[in-house]
């Protein structure tokens, strides 16, 4: 296997793909703690989306001011083709690996 | 309502943490969530959770690694290289250059400053060293004593031999014990010379704890019979003319302990010369066992310090360990001696290492050799930053005033990404810069006065004050530290320039700046203004211990000294001299030294300690002491010692009444009852620093030293001359010896003048570094003034007003200056002078008007200098390129 993704990485750049062209850290973070039903720090976010950003699996650009922020502009997130690259290869590993199951896994 | 707002604590923690970083993204998300949860939760629980949410950023990574990639402007860089520095020692010395009159003003003010600074550094590196060659230096220690009474406060050098005794009774940890006595004193007989020569009486083991090894002669053995001695090379040479002297007689006069004073010796052993920094000096070291019985042990009362004044303890300890169990039984040995007096008397280990530089230890009866006190140190070094301190507020001063000419290039600077930082590192380097040229300039004025200073300083000629390498690291770890001392304030000025500012040339700030500025400089004055009060006052204590009435004659009177010559052979062969009107004999010479006895009174049982000197009946004659009471003592054949005469403070110490009353009282000195025939009026028996205390003299022939002549000159030389033939017929072997007593009494205060000498030079170096940083202002302001002046007297100033008007200011900080000054300094001098001597002179009105006229007049014409100069010029000149 060529990349390594944890768990809590493979969810924000799942979350940030699905948030399209609305990716910032608010929403993302809104998003992961309602869809997870977890609450999660700013700091472990934007620590795992720095780190994210280094891998090369996210790429940013700063928006232009908006007014309900006090004037302060979003940075808004979107998953680069590294990153798509990323958690196809984790995604395809792990479907080969739920066909490979001895055990029936789906329980409703 | 208004809205509540996020906690502006937490975000200005969060910004200052950040600093250049860019986290705005990241506060704004963060006052989203804020409003966000404002609709669900409390105002209290939404800035709980604000808060919550800053900490955790303060501990992450995102932050943290926004803050490394911060590069304020395409040109900035974060990392350290070797171009950026070279650069600013480049454009440090451009300034420098550009600058050369306040360079020059600059670095010679620093050089001056961080000259005395120097001896400081070298004086106390090479103490350091003292004791460093013993390969057992860490496991030696000494006994040292402490005595301490309602009278004194005594921390004694010496520890009696019994603990030694104790100590070799097998106490567990101890390896070895050295007693030392360090009375010896005798003069060498060298073919037809006496060479006096100094030294300690010692054990064997001597010569295996301390490190002085043996050149000639057998370590282990070479102290043990007695009347062995071992003898350095030096003395070797000095008294035998060779090294090669192993099993020779040395034969030695005038020993202390031995009974006929005359004694003979067997070399045992030559010494290599041992080294100088070391807190033992010694030419010869003479067995112990030579020395009398009750001399080798000790058994008498611990109260008496004098008995075992000479006495030195020193353990080698197996190691360091075992140091508390020590202590506790020389705890025990002290508890045990204290009991028997009403003296707390206790006894502690001194370290080898920690004796020299040490604490301040009284020795009596024999030292062991030079010692250095951690009190000297500090004072010194107070006396150095004295120094130094105005040297490094010059270059703060002009810096910061001149500012405002760099002011282009640290905007300039700032706006292409200069951090504060790597601005305040800039101008550290430059100050760094002229504080490296400054350690020259300071080391050529150090080789200037180390002689000078050696000279002054008691034990100076011992010192060996040459450089060493571990002193060229100090020096440059000094010049270090003074660039950083001079460069903060400006460097922490120039980085906070706010560049829009700068680069307009608008200065911020100035009032604030400038009052620091008035502070430092007042500061200056009022430290000279000490200084040339200081001259003055210490210069006229000089004169006045001088010119005071000490109570007896001082006039033609000549002293000449024994040295172990008859009284009466003198007396006989001198009093034929038409030169000698009149001639006395005693112990000591007036008004210099002391000794003292212990006196009971007969009646009262009362028992003091009495200053006396011994006398014969025509001293009262010869010195002009006045008897208020009673007679002098008879002119008869001395058997027995019957009278005394004693001064005014007696006759009240004892309560005797009225002098006259005190006529015939018995008192009891040395088992014998002597009668009081006469009381003398009040008159300076020692020095003026001690008070008048009981005094007596008394008679006894065989105490006496020192003959007092009262001679009439006419011819001087002629005279003299034939007091030396006088002599040479009783005493051909030694030299004449006399001296006049008032130029004795002169020399006894020569201290003083060492002591102006030293005041005065650092009062010029104050003052000297204080007229340096104001001319450097005087000529920065009058430059920037050119232009004012022109106009003004285009318009028709005069060159009078106009050097009034520009030294104006300068002349009310030197008025502060001696505002501040005065109360302090006239505090000093009454808390000084009382302390350094009894009968001092005060301070008086006209001293401090005459430091203050002396401290005007010399600022007024720095100033005047400048600011004449800058008034007379053409306005044609400086306003032509308007």
């Amino acid at each position: 296997m060529k990349t390594y993704l944890g768990e809590f990485e493979e969810l924000v750049l799942l979350t940030v793909a699905s948030l399209g062209n609305d990716a910032y850290g608010v929403s993302v973070q809104l998003e992961i703690e309602n869809r997870c039903n977890r609450s999660i720090s700013i700091g472990a976010l934007h620590s795992t989306i720095t780190r994210l950003e280094e891998k090369g699996f996210l790429k940013s650009w700063l928006g232009g001011a908006t007014q309900q922020r006090g004037g302060r502009s979003k940075r808004y997130y979107e998953i680069t083709q590294a990153g798509k690259k990323a958690v196809t290869e984790t995604k395809s590993m792990r479907d080969e690996l739920w066909s490979l199951s001895k055990v029936k896994l789906s329980v409703k | 309502m208004k809205t509540p707002q996020p906690p502006k604590l937490a975000r200005k923690l969060f910004e200052w943490y950040s600093g250049q970083a860019n986290v705005n993204d990241l506060l704004g998300d963060l006052d989203e969530l804020f409003y966000l949860n404002l609709k669900t939760k409390s105002a209290f629980a939404s800035r709980w959770i604000y808060w919550r949410q800053v900490i955790s950023l303060l501990f992450s990574y995102a932050v943290k690694k926004r803050k490394k990639q911060v590069r304020p402007s395409a040109f900035s860089g974060s990392t350290f290289s070797f171009a950026i520095l070279n650069n600013y020692f480049k454009i440090a010395a451009r300034n420098l250059y550009k600058h050369k009159y306040f360079s020059i003003v600059n670095v010679l003010g620093l050089a001056i400053g961080m000259s005395v600074s120097l001896l400081l550094i070298v004086l106390y590196i090479h103490v350091s060293t003292f004791d460093n060659f013993h390969t057992n230096k860490d496991n030696i220690h000494r006994v040292i004593t402490s005595h301490v009474n309602t009278e004194h406060d005594w921390g004694l050098a010496s520890a009696p031999f019994s603990i030694a005794e104790e100590m070799n009774r097998g106490f567990v940890g101890v390896k070895n014990t050295v007693r030392i006595n360090a009375g010896f004193s005798a003069d060498a007989v060298a073919g037809t010379l006496e060479i006096p020569v100094r030294g300690f009486y010692t054990e064997p083991n001597f010569l295996q704890v301390f490190t002085y090894p043996l050149v000639k002669g057998n370590p282990a053995t070479a102290l043990s019979k007695p009347n062995s001695v071992v003898i350095t090379e030096s003395t070797a040479l000095k008294v035998f003319n060779s090294t090669d002297v192993l099993g020779r007689m040395f034969e030695m006069k005038n020993v202390r302990q031995a009974k006929d004073s005359i004694a003979v010796y067997e070399i045992t052993g030559v010494l290599a010369e041992p080294p100088a920094n070391s807190h033992m000096a010694f030419e010869v070291l003479i067995s112990f066992s030579t020395l009398p019985a009750e001399y080798q042990t000790y058994t008498g009362d611990f109260n008496e310090i004098a008995s075992f004044g000479p006495q030195y303890v020193y353990l080698l300890l197996e190691d360091n360990k075992v140091i508390p169990t020590l202590q506790s039984l020389l705890n025990d040995l002290g508890k045990e001696a204290s009991k028997r007096s009403d003296t707390k008397i206790s006894f502690r280990l001194q370290a080898l290492t920690a004796i020299v530089p040490g604490e301040e230890l009284v020795t009596w009866g024999g030292s062991l050799g030079p010692v250095w006190e951690n009190t000297g140190f500090i004072i010194f070094g107070v006396v150095c930053l004295l120094i130094l301190l105005p040297a490094c507020f010059n270059y703060t001063n002009i810096s910061i005033a001149r500012a405002l000419k760099r002011s282009k290039e640290i905007g300039l600077r700032k706006t292409m990404g200069g951090l504060k930082k790597q601005i305040f590192f800039q101008f550290i380097t430059e100050t760094v810069l002229i504080t490296s040229v400054s350690l020259l300039g300071g080391l050529l004025i150090f080789y200037f006065i180390r002689r000078e200073f050696q000279s002054i300083m008691v034990s100076g000629s011992l010192l060996d004050l040459s450089l060493t390498w571990q002193m060229a690291v100090a020096f440059v770890a000094f010049a270090l530290f003074t660039g950083f001392i001079a460069g903060f304030f400006p460097a922490l000025h120039f980085a906070g320039l706010n560049p829009i500012q700068a680069l307009k040339s608008q200065s911020h700030k100035q009032s604030s700046q400038g009052r620091i500025r008035q502070g430092l400089t007042i500061f200056q004055f009022a430290l000279s203004f000490g200084f040339i009060l200081a001259l003055i006052v210490f210069g006229r204590q000089y004169r006045y211990n001088l010119n005071h009435d000490f109570g007896f004659e001082r006039e033609n009177i000549l002293d000449v000294q024994l040295q172990g010559v008859k009284p009466e052979q003198f007396r006989n062969q001198f009093s034929q001299l038409a030169a000698v009107q009149n001639m006395s004999m005693s112990s000591h010479v007036m008004g210099i030294g002391t000794r003292s006895e212990s006196v009971t009174s007969v009646d009262s049982r009362d028992s003091f300690e009495v200053f006396e000197i011994f006398a014969d009946h025509n001293y009262i004659n010869v010195l002009k002491l006045h008897l208020i009471a009673g007679k002098n003592f008879p002119n008869e054949a001395w058997a027995r010692e019957k009278h005394i005469i004693v001064n005014e403070e007696f006759v009240k110490k004892f309560k005797l009444g009225s002098p006259h009353e005190a006529l015939g009282k018995l008192f009891r000195i040395n088992d014998n009852d002597v009668e009081i025939i006469g009381v003398l009026k009040n008159f300076n028996y020692t020095s003026l620093m001690r008070p008048i205390e009981s005094f007596m003299i008394r008679v006894d022939p065989r105490q006496y030293e020192v003959a007092n002549l009262t001679v009439t000159f006419t011819d001087a030389y002629a005279s003299l001359a034939q007091m030396e033939s006088a002599w040479k017929a009783i005493e051909p072997d030694k030299k004449f010896e006399a001296e006049f007593f008032d130029e004795e009494i002169r020399q006894s205060y020569d201290f003083y003048i060492s002591f102006l000498k030293l005041v005065g030079f650092l009062g010029v170096l104050a003052i000297s570094i204080s007229l340096l940083g104001l001319l450097g202002m005087v000529v920065y302001t009058s430059e920037t003034k050119t232009k004012e002046v022109g106009i003004r007297k285009v318009m028709g100033a005069t060159t009078t007003s106009i050097t009034f008007l520009l030294s104006k200011d300068y002349f009310k900080l030197m008025i502060w200056a001696a505002v501040f000054a005065i109360p302090i300094t006239v505090w000093l001098a009454d808390f000084i002078l009382p302390r350094l001597q009894e009968y001092h002179v005060t301070l008086r009105f006209a001293d401090v008007l005459l430091s203050l006229l002396i401290l005007l007049t010399m600022g007024l014409v720095t100033i005047a200098s400048q600011t004449f100069k800058t008034a007379s010029t053409n306005p044609a000149e400086t306003l032509r390129s308007e």
